[in-house]
């Protein structure tokens, strides 16, 4: 019996012990392990974890007693492997998200603004904050932004004596039987359900005056006027035969479009890291996003996001105000050819005639309003901009559907 | 001496009379315990992991469950709201229709081939082996070729353009058009599995007895005749079954929808099972996708006992 008492009392103090050492990691800002999961940011595996272990080396010199670990991940199935992993409590304390995630995985983080300095709040470019803020809080410290401004390609209007680029929509339509009577798209368009229409749809969308939903993002908006705008600009461009029609239906490899054939005057859906492989870099054109109302572009913002089940949520907030500084972006942002979303770390490459004109461009992009439905909102949308296209429905018609469909997922 | 039979006689037994079950010596009945033993690991995994998921989708579609919540059981709202879903009942009609396109069309090119490659001749091998070939080809690679196939520059499209401009609902390429592209599909669909048909058939084919054609041919059967009453019938099981397997894959259609049109042109092509993924995968609710996965699971269960019921009774 009394070995019996002897052993009940060492496994109660063992299990009080047990306890005691991981609540006190758990509050100690200064201790603990943190566990990041990132994507092939930097395409150069080798380069990409260098980079990584070096900054963890640099932290661990002001905080000792808390560990690092940054794991690299193939992009593919990402979402999948993240949401099943957080499911199963294995998920990581620290985790790279672009916007278009963050509302979907806001029941999961623990916002930033607690661990950032007010200067380093004050420090991001206006856009790239309130990419990051959804209902009022800072979900991720961002470390980058990208762009997709107009990209058009030299060689295209050299074939048509053309020496000025389009601006707005009517220059494009303007321009577009020239190119076509040469063998040349004016544009390309992904109108398959599978490509997003961040990057498809909604910059004209944006340009029109339009966003996806309205101010308080109970209800879609999308089927305004400047929706439908958009559309009849797209279906004169299709109806025109300006455009290839194949990338209506499916999303071929970029080798076998038109792009890859000099056959594609401008595009807003490839950066031009994308062409410049087929056009050569000389033929790249980086200009400002068009205009219909504004010039406005998508640009995704890259940031580190704290899980809420993190070990160490004071841990994982110091390593994320530490990988989020201006120098460490900024190194992060070079190594990985995408550009800063801090104002103070000023231009990043002044020597580069294209990446200099994709920076200026930073500011003129969004990533419209964040919403917890907005993917589901996206299947709905893009079938019936696609009908549309392809002159099933028309524009209104197909704007008003959606728009029906969108009503129950918003709960409406 | 050729066999003959008479018309319209009962068949007899064909299997060898019945033998009284020898009694298993201690030492076969400890091996066959060994044998169970060792096979017991192996069997508890995939009872673990073949089943545990299956069980615990059927669970999960009667809960609200979306990552980073807590399961809430909701009862039959997922059932409910799959009633009430438009999108549902359009990606139900879609399978539906690509089933009733690809399923006959395939097992119509299987036993072609295979009575075709019955015949002894001197490339036969080569032959079968040719036609096999795309049952080992990936699929996604596949539809990545027959995506440019279809396409508006494609071959296809430069020889069956005129004759379907001329028919209607065609608009410059079949990916593009939502009446064809379905056929589309289920002729991509039928060109990768009609090789693994085609040998099931064969191995049939080559079980059957030679004596009965044999005697047909005697009695003056013409090759038709002898394809109708004698052949065909006692295919019956073989066709049973591939009509079951081939279902069961048309229903569960997705990486040619998903490589060659992403469920379009709106909605034209947009499965169940690409609904399912979409749900559980894109929009990470996982009670309504698990849902989805439950009625995808009931009606190719009531597909196959009513292919049991016509096709297959005798068999």
């Amino acid at each position: 019996m009394k070995r019996l008492l002897a052993l009940t009392a060492a496994l109660c103090l063992g299990v009080v012990a047990a306890c005691g050492s991981g609540g006190s990691g758990g509050s100690d800002a200064d201790s603990g392990s943190v566990t990041m999961w990132i994507y092939p940011v930097v395409p150069d595996q080798a380069k990409h974890q260098a980079f990584w272990d070096q900054r963890i080396a640099d932290f661990k010199k002001a905080n000792p007693n808390i560990d690092v670990k940054v794991e690299i991940f193939p992009w593919p199935q990402r979402d999948q492997k993240l949401q099943t992993a957080i499911a199963a409590g294995k998920g990581p304390d620290v985790v790279y998200l672009i916007p278009d995630q963050l509302p979907k995985y806001a029941k999961n983080i623990e916002p930033v603004d607690s661990y950032l300095s007010d200067q380093d709040k004050a420090d991001y470019l206006d856009n790239a904050k309130a990419a990051v803020t959804y209902e009022g809080k800072m979900l991720g410290a961002p470390i980058l932004t990208s762009t997709r401004p107009l990209v058009c390609d030299r060689k295209a209007f050299q074939a048509i004596g053309e020496t000025s680029y389009p601006k707005t929509w009517d220059d494009l339509l303007a321009l577009a039987p020239r190119f076509k009577a040469k063998g040349i798209d004016a544009t390309n368009y992904f109108a398959s359900p599978d490509a997003t229409l961040n990057e498809s749809f909604y910059p004209l969308l944006w340009q029109a005056g339009g966003d996806v939903f309205s101010a308080d993002g109970k209800s879609v908006a999308f089927d305004g006027e400047a929706g439908v705008k958009a559309l009849e600009f797209l279906k004169k461009l299709v109806d025109g035969g300006y455009v290839e029609k194949d990338l209506l239906s499916s999303i071929p490899n970029i080798e076998q479009t038109h792009i890859a054939q000099h056959k594609v005057a401008c595009t807003w859906q490839q950066a031009p890291a994308d062409v410049e492989a087929f056009w050569g870099k000389e033929n790249v054109v980086v200009l400002p996003p068009l205009t219909e109302t504004k010039s406005v572009g998508y640009g995704t913002v890259g940031s580190l996001s704290i899980l809420s089940g993190a070990k160490s949520k004071a841990a994982a907030g110091k390593w994320v105000a530490f990988a989020g500084q201006p120098n460490v972006a900024k190194e992060y942002d070079l190594a990985a050819n995408l550009f800063s979303p801090r104002k103070s770390t000023g231009q990043l490459y002044p020597n580069d005639p294209v990446q200099s004109a994709m920076e200026k461009t930073v500011t003129l992009t969004t990533v419209g309003s964040l919403n917890a439905k907005s993917r589901d909102v996206m299947a709905v949308l893009a079938p019936e901009i696609q009908a549309a296209l392809l002159g099933k429905k028309s524009s209104q018609d197909a704007l008003s559907s959606a728009a029906e469909q969108a009503k129950g997922l918003l709960g409406q | 001496m050729t066999a003959t039979i008479e018309r319209g006689a009962p068949a007899g037994p064909t299997g060898p009379p019945a033998r009284p079950r020898a009694r298993r010596s201690p030492l076969q009945r400890r091996e066959a315990r060994f044998g169970l033993l060792f096979a017991l690991p192996c069997f508890l995994l995939f009872l673990a992991f073949r089943f545990g998921p299956g069980l615990a989708g059927v669970a999960l579609a009667f809960f609200h469950y979306e990552v980073g919540d807590t399961p809430r059981f909701t009862g039959l709202a997922n059932l409910s709201r799959l009633l009430n879903d438009d999108l549902f009942w359009k990606a139900l009609r879609v399978t539906v229709v690509y089933s009733v396109i690809a399923v006959p069309l395939s097992l119509v090119c299987s036993l072609a081939m295979a009575l075709l490659v019955r015949k002894k001749f001197r490339t036969v091998t080569f032959f079968r082996s040719v036609f096999f070939l795309p049952v080992v080809t990936s699929l996604v690679l596949a539809a990545t070729v027959f995506t440019w196939i279809f396409s508006s520059d494609g071959p296809w499209t430069r020889i069956t353009g005129p004759v379907l401009g001329w028919l209607g609902g065609y608009d410059g390429s079949w990916l593009a058009s939502s009446v064809w592209v379905l056929p589309a599909m289920a002729l991509v669909s039928v060109w990768s599995r009609f090789g693994y048909g085609m040998l099931i058939i064969l191995a049939r084919l080559q079980d059957l007895p030679a004596e009965l054609e044999e005697a047909a041919l005697t009695d003056g059967a013409s090759s038709w005749q002898r394809f109708r009453y004698i052949v065909l019938p006692q295919l019956k099981p073989a066709l049973f079954f591939l009509a079951v397997i081939e279902t069961t894959g048309s229903f569960q259609v997705f990486d040619l929808v998903y490589v060659m049109t992403g469920g379009g042109p709106a909605h034209g092509s947009y499965t169940l099972v690409f609904q399912l993924v979409d749900q559980g995968f894109k929009f990470f609710d996982l009670g309504y996708a698990s849902a989805i996965g439950l009625a995808l699971f009931v009606m190719t269960i009531v597909v196959a006992v009513i292919q049991r019921l016509t096709l297959g009774r005798e068999s």
